[in-house]
């Protein structure tokens, strides 16, 4: 379970988040949507113990991430880009990772099977394209085998395959029991994946419910979006 | 924050290990100092060679290159800490190790690892081709003596490698770290050595050479090794400190 309470961020004078406040829960895929600069990655950020709130907290089964015993086997994270130093391999990248959470190198090869990597795994990161770095911080995120993943943007730059895989797999951790919490701003994708969906403009949380809840009377997630986060959009469904 | 057990202390310093070791550009940085360290000794010993040989000459050339040797490790430092920086990897590395101050002290626990060996090969081979040139001029040579200044200049160059990866920790863009601390140790402290001697004493770099300079009479108000050591070892805490300080509240 993931608890985002009255969260807020400011930087400098400008304040990112306004006293945000949702849920995802274990079984579900809930999708965080919201147009460029709404908020959502230092959203994510402060979840994941990246960045500092100002107030508020953000908690990860009711801990903040720092105070998590385990963080690798508790939450998979993938943020935007690889994550990786562009000169190291992508095995290389894997491998410290897993060292750092006592997890053995075959655990490695297993990641790099699943996202379809084992071919390129000997090839520095700087070679690999946007998709393939997309892959590797997923397969990053998948080495301890969590119980909860937090992607940003997890389908941006894949390829009609990738995205179709992640939204299988999405999927099939969501069903296992797992929490997926990921944001994005590709509607048509996030509407066959998610089941919960939380909209932020502004720093400010727009709408949150069932996907069925937010599309309303709406014909598309796309059109509830759009009427929720245009200029003109009002309160909070 | 949750304390972490031994076991994890252990399996976090070989990550930060892993993550080094398998930075091509640390070993083109050590394997290029390397070289250029051989290149300057070799300069130096032919300049040298005109002289009478002695333990103190020996090790006065051999370690005549210290001053331009130390860039390679400063370099190192700031590659270790600013690596991080690049290609978002502060973000898996804190999502995997979210306890910064312990990270952050157990990066430099592995870079020292991986420096004092480096730093020792470095130092011992300059001197090391300086006596063999020499050896058929030497006269009297003292081991003791001569492997006192390969430690301290190892310590030398072992310290100055933390408080710069510190430095880049701070700084967080290796351009910049480069740029700061370059500037300082070949511009600013060589002017401040002419315009203020008094402070030689107390500057990282000046005070911590008494690690492996031999004695030298005609000077005044000098340093021990230990003092030097002292004083170059505070200095590094201090950048540390500051840096962990920095590194626990800064947004990554």
């Amino acid at each position: 379970m993931l608890e985002i309470n009255n969260l807020v961020k400011h930087r400098g004078t400008h304040e990112i988040l306004s006293g945000i406040s949702f849920k995802a829960r274990p079984g579900r895929v809930t999708g965080f949507l919201g147009p460029n600069g709404a908020g959502k990655s230092s959203t994510l950020r402060i979840l994941l113990g990246l960045d500092r709130a100002t107030s508020g907290s953000a908690l990860i089964n009711g801990k903040p991430f720092a105070e998590l015993h385990n963080p690798l086997a508790t939450v998979g994270a993938s943020l935007d880009g690889s994550g990786a130093h562009r000169k190291r391999t992508g095995r290389a990248h894997l491998r410290w990772i897993a060292r750092a959470a006592g997890l053995p190198n075959s655990r490695v090869e297993e990641v790099l099977e699943i996202v379809g990597l084992t071919d390129a795994a000997g090839q520095k990161v700087g070679k690999y394209s946007l998709g393939m770095g997309k892959r590797l911080g997923m397969a990053a995120a998948l080495l301890g085998d969590p119980q909860i993943l937090v992607l940003d943007e997890p389908v941006n730059g894949l390829d009609p395959e990738g995205i179709r895989f992640i939204r299988t797999f999405l999927r099939e951790r969501a069903e296992s029991g797992n929490t997926v919490l990921l944001s994005s701003h590709l509607m048509g994708e996030l509407a066959e994946t998610v089941d919960d969906v939380v909209i932020i403009k502004h720093g400010k949380i727009v709408a949150d419910g069932t996907l069925e809840q937010v599309i309303g009377n709406h014909s598309s997630l796309e059109e509830a979006f759009f009427a929720l986060t245009s200029e003109k959009a009002g309160d909070t469904v | 924050m949750r304390v972490p057990s031994s076991k994890k202390i252990t399996l976090i310093l070989g990550a930060e290990l892993g993550k080094l070791i398998t930075l091509p550009l640390t070993w083109l940085t050590l394997i290029g100092t390397f070289i250029l360290n051989l290149f300057l000794a070799a300069a130096f010993t032919s300049v040298g060679l005109q002289e009478t040989a002695g333990t103190q000459s020996i090790l006065n050339i051999g370690l005549a290159s210290m001053g331009y040797l130390q860039a390679g490790f400063i370099i190192l430092g700031i590659l270790a800490a600013c690596s991080e920086y690049t290609g978002g990897q502060i973000r898996t590395t804190l999502t995997t190790v979210p306890w910064r101050g312990l990270q952050l002290s157990l990066k430099h626990l592995a870079l020292a690892i991986v420096t004092i060996p480096a730093a020792f090969i470095i130092a011992a081979s300059g001197v090391f081709y300086t006596f063999i040139r020499m050896r058929d001029t030497a006269t009297g040579l003292e081991i003791d003596t001569m492997l006192a200044a390969i430690a301290g200049a190892t310590g030398y160059l072992t310290l100055t490698t933390l408080l710069s990866a510190a430095m880049g920790a701070l700084i967080r863009r290796t351009t910049p770290a480069l740029v700061i601390l370059l500037g300082y140790y070949f511009v600013v402290s060589p002017l401040t050595r002419d315009l203020l001697p008094g402070l030689k004493r107390y500057l990282p770099d000046t005070a911590g050479s008494y690690m492996y300079m031999p004695l030298s009479s005609e000077e005044v108000n000098v340093l021990t090794a230990l003092q030097g050591t002292g004083i170059l070892m505070l200095w590094t805490l201090l950048f540390i400190i500051v840096a962990s300080i920095f590194y626990r509240r800064r947004d990554a």
